[in-house]
C-alpha cells in the first residue's frame, strides 16, 4: 500500500501530475502546521506528522474510532506495529475507505489475503477514519461524489478494462485465482468509490493504478464499463455465472446428457 | 365426382407401380422396412450425436449466411454499446452482428454451440457404452476405429469453430494452438508459419479455419457418419443376451413403423433440448470478451469442455524441457502432441490387444455386461478417471477460485491424482464388477432372498431363499448364467405384488403384500433358461 | 411360433389378411414376427386416452410454434442495455421452439410406444465369412484382373509406371508449395517490434493509445502494458511485442539488481523493469501481476514467474524466464527500448536453443 511519493517530477507529464502535486502541497502544509502548533507534543520517535495540528471534526471522530478499533495492530498515531499491522502514514483516505468499507479491515486474522466481509463501521464512520488518516499522514484521496459511472465512457472503459483489469478480475468482472491461495475478488459487490479506491491505492497484491497511469477520467471510464456489464442483463438467457466454458461443460452433461438419457430410458423401456 | 374419388384412391398404388417399374425396388424396400433392430436405452446414445450433428448442419448453414471470416480491421458501430467505436476484426464484428443485429441470430448461435457441446458429449458417452459392453469386438473393429476418428475430427472441428469469432478468449486459444504446433520437434516452426501464413496471428488464419470448419471437416464427418451407420446396418446391431437372443439372430422390432417412429421422436427431443438450452442458457458471450488483442487475457481462460483435458494435461505437466546441441523439445510437446497421439493409437489398437490378451478371436454379436468382464470395466474406469482428472485440471483455476483452494495446491493435487487415481479406479471398478458377478451366481445357486427369517430347531436363524428352479436336497439349483439380468427381488418373480410405480414417490398405493403360506416354486424364468444355445 | 415355418403361403388365397402377407414378406427376409399384439383393444378406454394424449402433444406443438412465430415477429428484439424486454427475446424463442419440438417428439413417441402394437421380431444374421465357393470365385476374379493387367509379365510397363510418380508430386506441389512459409527468412520468430531499437535510436514504449510514458507516471507497485512506439506497434501485427513495464519498490529493485543474469545486465532502468508479456510456455499474456509477492502469473496454465529474479519460472509448466527488455529514458524524458529482447519472445521451439 505504497504510493508515488519518491519520484521527482520533471516537466509536465500530460496533465497527470496535478493531483499528486496538490497532494504533496497538502502534505507540506501539514508539516508546517505541525511544527508551528504542537512540537512539544511529540511522543512517538522518528516520523513526521503527529496528530497535534487542529483536526477537522470528522478527523477527530475518526481518531476516536481509531483508538478503539485499529490501534492494536496499526499502533499509536498509525505508526504501525511490527508483525501486526503496517504504518498507515501516507496511505491516504482512499485506502482507509476501501479497506474499512469493504469490511477487510479490521481484519479477522492474519492470512494470505483479507477477505471482503460485513463492514464493522458505517460509511460515515469509515469516512471519518479516512479523514483522520488523511490529516495524519496525507496520501491519495478519492474525488467527491458517489456516482462515478455516469461520468465515464463505456467503450473506452472496456478497452482499458481488458488491458489492465481482466487478466485478474476476468472478462466478466467475476474475479479469479492468483498464486498460492490468493485471488482477485469479484467486482459485483463493489461500489463506484471502492473500485476507484482499489485502482488508486492497489490494496494487497493488486498493482497500483495511480492517477498518472490511469487518470481520473480513465478510472471513470473503467467504472462505467464495469457497471454497464453488471447492469446489462444477459441477452442469451441465464448467464451460468459468466464463468465461461467450465460451467458450460457442466451444463451440457448435467442438463443435456442427463435429460436425453432419461428420454432414452423411457423410449426403450417396456411399456 | 365419383370417378375422381376412385382415381384418387388408386393413385398411391399407381405411382408405386410406376416407381418400381423404373427402379426395381420392391424387394430391397421391403427388406429395409422389415429390418429388425434391438431395443435398449443404451443403443440410443449414439443417436444423440447423430441428431446433434444434423442440428449443427442446420444452424451452421444459417450462421454462415451472416458470418465473414475476415481479419480486416473495422470500427464497430452495431447495437452493443460497450463495444461501439472499438477497433476489431471483421470476423468479430459479424459475429457480434449475428448476436445483436440479426433477428433470432443469437438463439441460432447459441443452439449451434450447445449442439457442438452435446455432439462431443454424446460421442464420449456412446464410446464408453461401446467399450464397456464389448461392442467393439470382432467383427466391429472398423466401426470402433471410425468412431474414434470422428471424436478427433469433432474435436478439431469444434476447436476451429470456437476460434472463428476472433474474440479475446478464442484468440488466446488459437495462440496456444500455435504454440503447440511450434513445439513439434524439427518441423514445428515450419508448420506454424505455413498454417498461419507467417507469424501468429497473421492475416489469413481465419479464412483457412473457416474453410476447414464449414467444408472440409463437415464433409469428412458426413462421410464417416454415413459409413458408420452403413456398417451398423450391414453388420446388424449387437444385442444383449436374453430370452431367445443368440449370436446369430437379432431380436427386436422391425424398423417400420414403430422403431422409425421412436427414432423420429427422439430426434425431435434432442432438437428440443438443444433449442431449450440455446434459448435459456447463455453460452460463449463473445461480447464480454472483446476483440482479440495480443496483450489481452482473462483470468479463467478455458477452452470448451472437450478440449479441456488437453489444457489440463498442459497445466499439470512439470517444467521439463529437453535441450541438446542447440535444439529444444519444449514441455508443451508431451501433453499436447504426444499424449493425444497415444490416446488415438492405443484405443484404436485395443480390439486386437484384447483379442490377444483374452485369447478370444471369435465373432461376437452379443454384448457383455460390464460386470462380466471386470478387467475391461476396470480399464474403462481407469481411462475415465484419467480423463476426468485432466478435464478438472483444465478448469482448476475456476475450482480454486470458487472453492477457495490454493491454485498451486490444485495443480499438485492434479499431478498426484493423475498418477494415483486411475489405478485406484481400476481396482475399485474391478472389485465391484466381481462382487456383482458373485451375487448373480449366488442368486442362481441359492435363490432370491425373501426377507423371511426362519428359526431352525437348533435355535439357528436362517433367511429363507426362493430358488429360481426346482432345487436339489440342499436347496441348490444348477442354473447357468447367461449374461443377462438375474431376478433378485420377489416381485420380479411375480411372487409379490409388482414394484410400486413412480419415479420419486409412488403414484399409486402399493399392493398389499400377497399372503402366501408357502411360496410356489415359480416356473423357471425365461431370463435364465431360454438363452441356452 | 414355429408352426408356420414349413407352411407355404399362397398369396392369392382370398382369406389372407394384410398382416398375413406382411408376415410372409418378413419371413422371406429371414424375419419371424413372434409376437404382435395391440396394447389396447380397438376403441377401448385406454386407447382413447392415448389418442387424447397424442393429440394434446400435437396441439401443444401447434400452440408453441404459433407463439414462436408471434414472438419472432412482434417481441422487441433490438438490443438495448440494461434489464428490459429485449433480453427475453432469445429465451422466449428457445422456450417456444423447445416446447414445439418436445410436443412433436413426445406425440410421435407416445403414438409409437402406446398406440402401435407391441412387437417382437427375430431376424437371422448372416455374418461371418462368405460362402467358401463365393470367396474362391471372387478371389480368382481379382487375381484374373491382376494378371490381365499383366504388369508382372511386362517389366517395361512396370518401369514406365514410375513415370507417373511426378504426377503425384505435381498434385501435391501447389498445396504444399502454396502454403509453405519459411520461418527463418525473414527471421520472424526471433524478432519483435523492438527489433530496430539501438542505444542511439531507441524505440519509445507507448500505451495502447500510442502515448509515451514518463518514469513518474508509473506508481511504485504499479505496472503498465506497453508496446513498441512504431506504426502499428499496438496492433496484432506485433503480437509478440506487448511488454509489461513494472515499477518495483526500492528493496525489490535492489534484489533484482543483485540477481540479474549476465545478459540482463543494464536492462532495467533504476527501479523500473520491462518484461515480455508473452508467456514462454504457450504464449498467453502472463500479466497477473502480484505486487506484494512480486510474481507474474499466467492465467492459461498457471506458470508463475518471479519478477525480482529475472522473471524466472517458479511454478507451473513454464521452463524459461520471461525475456527482459533493455530500457532507458530518452532525451524527451520518455521510456524507450535500447534494443530488442536478448532471447526470442514467446513459446520455445526446436531451433530456439
Amino acid at each position: 500500500m505504497k504510493n508515488e511519493t519518491t519520484v521527482p517530477a520533471p516537466g509536465a507529464p500530460r496533465q497527470r501530475g496535478r493531483v499528486s502535486r496538490r497532494m504533496s502541497g497538502a502534505l507540506r502544509m501539514f508539516a508546517a502546521l505541525m511544527f508551528a502548533g504542537g512540537l512539544y507534543l511529540t511522543f512517538a520517535p522518528g516520523v513526521q506528522a503527529q496528530g497535534a495540528a487542529p483536526m477537522s471534526d470528522a478527523a477527530q471522530a475518526g481518531q476516536a474510532l481509531y483508538d478503539t478499533s485499529c490501534i492494536t495492530c496499526h499502533g499509536n498515531n498509525a505508526q504501525g506495529v511490527d508483525g501486526r499491522g503496517p504504518s498507515l502514514i501516507g496511505v491516504g483516505s482512499a485506502a482507509v475507505e476501501f479497506q474499512v468499507e469493504t469490511g477487510r479491515m479490521p481484519a479477522a486474522r492474519q492470512e494470505a489475503q483479507a477477505e471482503r466481509k460485513q463492514p464493522q463501521f458505517t460509511t460515515d464512520q469509515a469516512r471519518q477514519l479516512g479523514a483522520y488518516i488523511q490529516e495524519l499522514g496525507g496520501g491519495p484521496q478519492l474525488p467527491a461524489g458517489e456516482d462515478f459511472a455516469s461520468k465515464g465512457k463505456v467503450s473506452r472503459g472496456g478497452e482499458l478494462f481488458r488491458i489492465n483489469c481482466s487478466s485478474c478480475h476476468a472478462f466478466s468482472t467475476g474475479g479469479g485465482a492468483l498464486s498460492s491461495g490468493k485471488y482477485a475478488p469479484t467486482l459485483t459487490e463493489s461500489t463506484d468509490r471502492q473500485i476507484y479506491a482499489a485502482m488508486l491505492t492497489g490494496p494487497q497484491n493488486m498493482p497500483v493504478f495511480g492517477d498518472t497511469e490511469l487518470d481520473p477520467q480513465d478510472k471513470y471510464d473503467i467504472i462505467a464499463y464495469v457497471r454497464a456489464l453488471q447492469d446489462d442483463q444477459d441477452p442469451g438467457g441465464w448467464g451460468l455465472g459468466r464463468f465461461g466454458p467450465v460451467t458450460e461443460g457442466l451444463a451440457i452433461f448435467l442438463v443435456g446428457v442427463v435429460a436425453l438419457v432419461f428420454a432414452a430410458l423411457w423410449i426403450a423401456g417396456k411399456s | 365426382m365419383k370417378r375422381r374419388k376412385v382415381d384418387l384412391k388408386a393413385l398411391p398404388g399407381k405411382s408405386a407401380e410406376a416407381v418400381d417399374a423404373r427402379l426395381h425396388v420392391a424387394t430391397p424396400l421391403r427388406s429395409l422396412l422389415n429390418k429388425v433392430f434391438p431395443d435398449h436405452w443404451s443403443f440410443l446414445l449414439g443417436e444423440i450425436a447423430l441428431f446433434s450433428f444434423i442440428v449443427l448442419l442446420l444452424t451452421g448453414t444459417f450462421l454462415a449466411l451472416f458470418f465473414e471470416p475476415s481479419m480486416q480491421e473495422v470500427h464497430y458501430n452495431g447495437s452493443y454499446v460497450p463495444l461501439q467505436g472499438v477497433e476489431m476484426s471483421r470476423a468479430y464484428e459479424t459475429a457480434l452482428n449475428l448476436s445483436f443485429d440479426v433477428r433470432g441470430g443469437l438463439v441460432m448461435r447459441q443452439m449451434h454451440h450447445w449442439a457442438a457441446l452435446l455432439f462431443m458429449a454424446a460421442i464420449v458417452v456412446h464410446m464408453i457404452r461401446i467399450f464397456v459392453t464389448g461392442a467393439f469386438r470382432k467383427p466391429r473393429e472398423l466401426n470402433w476405429i471410425i468412431g474414434l476418428s470422428m471424436f478427433w475430427l469433432g474435436f478439431t472441428e469444434g476447436f476451429a469453430g470456437y476460434s472463428l469469432p476472433d474474440d479475446a478468449l478464442s484468440g488466446t486459444g488459437l495462440r496456444i494452438a500455435s504454440a503447440i504446433m511450434l513445439s513439434i520437434p524439427v518441423v514445428g516452426s515450419w508448420v506454424t508459419t505455413s498454417l498461419f501464413g507467417g507469424e501468429f496471428p497473421g492475416e489469413i488464419i481465419l479464412s483457412r479455419l473457416y474453410i476447414v470448419h464449414v467444408f472440409l471437416l463437415p464433409l469428412i464427418l458426413l462421410g464417416l457418419v454415413t459409413v458408420h451407420l452403413a456398417l451398423v446396418f450391414m453388420q446388424k446391431h449387437t444385442q444383449w443376451p436374453g430370452p431367445g437372443r443368440t449370436n446369430s439372430n437379432v431380436v427386436g422390432e422391425r424398423m417400420f413403423p414403430r422403431y422409425a417412429l421412436k427414432q423420429g421422436g427422439f430426434f425431435m427431443l434432442v432438437f428440443a433440448v438443444i433449442a431449450l438450452m440455446g434459448g435459456l442458457f447463455q453460452i460463449n458471450p463473445i461480447w464480454l470478451f472483446g476483440p482479440y488483442e495480443a496483450a489481452v487475457v482473462s483470468a479463467g481462460s478455458q477452452p470448451d469442455w472437450y478440449v479441456m483435458f488437453l489444457d489440463g494435461s498442459t497445466r499439470l505437466m512439470p517444467a521439463w524441457e529437453i535441450r541438446a546441441f542447440g535444439y529444444t523439445i519444449p514441455p508443451l510437446f508431451w501433453p499436447t502432441v504426444v499424449l493425444p497421439g497415444i490416446l488415438t493409437v492405443l484405443p484404436m489398437a485395443y480390439p486386437w490387444i484384447e483379442a490377444r490378451w483374452k485369447k478370444d478371436k471369435g465373432h461376437h454379436n452379443l454384448l457383455q455386461r460390464p460386470r462380466d468382464v471386470p478387467d475391461r470395466t476396470g480399464l474403462a474406469a481407469m481411462a475415465l478417471t484419467f480423463y476426468m482428472v485432466l478435464t478438472i485440471s483444465g478448469g482448476n483455476d475456476i475450482v480454486a477460485d470458487k472453492f477457495h483452494i490454493s491454485l498451486n495446491a490444485m495443480t499438485w493435487a492434479g499431478r498426484i491424482g493423475l498418477l494415483v487415481l486411475p489405478p485406484l479406479a481400476y481396482y475399485v471398478a474391478r472389485r465391484i464388477a466381481l462382487g456383482l458377478q458373485q451375487h448373480d451366481r449366488e442368486v442362481l445357486a441359492h435363490g432370491v432372498e425373501t426377507g423371511i427369517i426362519k428359526r431352525l430347531p437348533n435355535g439357528q436363524f436362517v433367511e429363507v431363499h426362493q430358488p429360481l428352479a426346482p432345487a436339489d436336497d440342499h436347496g441348490h439349483t444348477d442354473l447357468p448364467y447367461v449374461g443377462w439380468t438375474v431376478p433378485k427381488k420377489m416381485n420380479r418373480l411375480g411372487a409379490l405384488g409388482p414394484a410400486v410405480r413412480g419415479f420419486f414417490r409412488p403414484i399409486e398405493q402399493a399392493a398389499p403384500p400377497v399372503q402366501q403360506k408357502q411360496v410356489e416354486p415359480p416356473p423357471t424364468r425365461e431370463e435364465i433358461t431360454s438363452g441356452k444355445h | 411360433m414355429s408352426e408356420s415355418n414349413t407352411q407355404v403361403v399362397d398369396l392369392d388365397d382370398p382369406n389372407l389378411t394384410t398382416f398375413d402377407i406382411v408376415r410372409e414378406g418378413a419371413r422371406r427376409d429371414g424375419i419371424e414376427i413372434v409376437h404382435y399384439e395391440p396394447q389396447y383393444p380397438a376403441g377401448s378406454k385406454g386407447e382413447k386416452r392415448m389418442v387424447r394424449i397424442v393429440s394434446f402433444f400435437f396441439l401443444l406443438t401447434g400452440l408453441a410454434s404459433t407463439a414462436f412465430v408471434v414472438a419472432y415477429i412482434w417481441w422487441p428484439w433490438e438490443y438495448e442495455m440494461g434489464a428490459n424486454a429485449s433480453k427475453l427475446y432469445t429465451p422466449i424463442l428457445g422456450l417456444t421452439l423447445g416446447l414445439a419440438l418436445i410436443g412433436v417428439g413426445l406425440g410421435i413417441l407416445t403414438w409409437g410406444k402406446k398406440l402401435l402394437p407391441h412387437e417382437i421380431a427375430i431376424q437371422d444374421r448372416h455374418d461371418g465369412p462368405s460362402d467358401p465357393v463365393e470367396r474362391k470365385i471372387t478371389g480368382e476374379t481379382l487375381k484374373f484382373i491382376g494378371s490381365e493387367l499383366s504388369v508382372a509379365r511386362r517389366p517395361a510397363l512396370k518401369l514406365s509406371l514410375l513415370g507417373l510418380l511426378p504426377l503425384g508430386a505435381a498434385a501435391a506441389a501447389p498445396l504444399i508449395g502454396g502454403l509453405i512459409k519459411d520461418p527463418h527468412h525473414p527471421d520472424i520468430l526471433f524478432k519483435t517490434g523492438f527489433a530496430g531499437a539501438t542505444k542511439e535510436n531507441p524505440i519509445k514504449l507507448v500505451r495502447d493509445d500510442y502515448t509515451p510514458i514518463r518514469p513518474e507516471e508509473v506508481s511504485t507497485g504499479g505496472q503498465i502494458t506497453v508496446f513498441p512506439g512504431i506504426p502499428g506497434g499496438v496492433s496484432n501485427k506485433y503480437a509478440d511485442s506487448p511488454t509489461l513495464l513494472i515499477h518495483l519498490r526500492e528493496g525489490d529493485a535492489e534484489a533484482l539488481r543483485a540477481n540479474l543474469y549476465e545478459m540482463n545486465q543494464g536492462s532495467p532502468w533504476q527501479s523500473y523493469v520491462a518484461y515480455s508479456k508473452i508467456c514462454t510456455h504457450a504464449g498467453c499474456p502472463a500479466s497477473l501481476y502480484e505486487q506484494q509477492t512480486n510474481r507474474l502469473l499466467c492465467p492459461c496454465h498457471q506458470s508463475q514467474f518471479l519478477i525480482t529474479d529475472n522473471a524466472k519460472p517458479i511454478f507451473g509448466p513454464a521452463t524459461r524466464s520471461l525475456p527482459m527488455l533493455p530500457i532507458t529514458v530518452d532525451k524527451d524524458g520518455h521510456f524507450a527500448a535500447t534494443g530488442d529482447y536478448k532471447v526470442p519472445v514467446g513459446p520455445a521451439f526446436w531451433e530456439k536453443s
